[in-house]
């Protein structure tokens, strides 16, 4: 499903033979999804910066070492090595943690979102940090279902293989986590807008 | 005989993992199921919740990504 007009594996090739402006867009392209896959796993948008800036390193350092496998996607191959990366930090913070406010809300308050075409800026920034407040909250198991399908786009096949766990359970926790999301949505108002179905 | 799809069904469909025939027939479904219809809009809705979710990092860590790519051309190959 490549809705890109230069594929991502035409810029990889670009890239390898020297085009700075390729990886640029591979960049541009991706840093939402990879960087939006981090922060929900270590819940600060600075240690997520941190991260994603070491993810993009290791992907330099592979594809100009020629060590990227040509066979892969981009993409999930990227999203792999930033939920690696975020897991064992987010292990490790566990074991050290550190102090961070209870409701994140300054650290929420500073975050950037995506373009949207709906909603004032500050509704639609109160809107997306409830959003991500009500990811968080969800049990860790569907958090990283949810995550692993949505945000890196894997396969429910892949999800179940990744988790050790049956298909069957891993769309189990998907539905259990839409559930929990809705009910949460509606329990703060932000479900039924006027925007939630378009026309 | 319309078969009766369960919400796995439709997730599997919102996230494209439904094979064509599935998805014709979960299409097909929805025409003379209201409660099905309804259903896969509030999961589609979610989706959609979720995308407007996504964040940017700040422009300064995209510019030191792009300098560290650089800064490697300056090395002379081995």
């Amino acid at each position: 499903m490549e809705k890109y007009k230069i594929s991502d594996s035409q810029l990889v090739s670009l890239y390898k033979n020297g085009s700075e402006e390729a990886f640029e867009m591979l960049l541009d392209r991706h840093k939402s999804r990879v960087f939006t896959t981090i922060y929900l796993i270590v819940k600060d948008k600075y240690e997520a910066e941190d991260l994603l800036q070491e993810v993009f390193i290791k992907a330099i350092r592979t594809i100009k070492e020629g060590r990227y496998n040509e066979e892969g996607k981009f993409l999930p191959w990227i999203l792999r090595i930033a939920h690696n990366l975020a897991i064992d930090h987010f292990r490790k913070e566990k074991r050290n943690p550190t102090i961070v406010m209870e409701d994140g809300s300054s650290v929420f308050n500073t975050m950037q979102f995506a373009e949207g075409s709906f909603e004032s800026d500050q509704i639609r920034q109160e809107t997306h940090a409830k959003l991500k407040q009500l990811i968080n909250e969800l049990p860790e198991a569907q958090k990283e279902v949810l995550v692993m399908r949505h945000y890196m786009e894997m396969s429910f096949q892949e999800i179940a293989e990744s988790t050790g766990v049956s298909i069957n359970t891993a769309l189990g926790r998907m539905r259990y986590a839409l559930i929990n999301l809705r009910k949460k949505m509606q329990q703060y108002n932000i479900a039924y807008d006027q925007n939630f179905y378009p026309r | 005989m319309i078969r009766t799809f369960t919400q796995d069904d439709l997730i599997r469909y919102v996230y494209h993992e439904t094979t064509e025939a599935e998805s014709k027939e979960i299409e097909q479904a929805m025409l003379f199921d209201a409660e099905l219809e309804a259903r896969y809009n509030e999961i589609n809705g979610i989706k959609k919740r979720l995308d407007s979710a996504e964040q940017t990092p700040s422009d300064r860590v995209i510019a030191n990504i792009l300098d560290y790519s650089k800064s490697l051309n300056l090395l002379p190959n081995k």
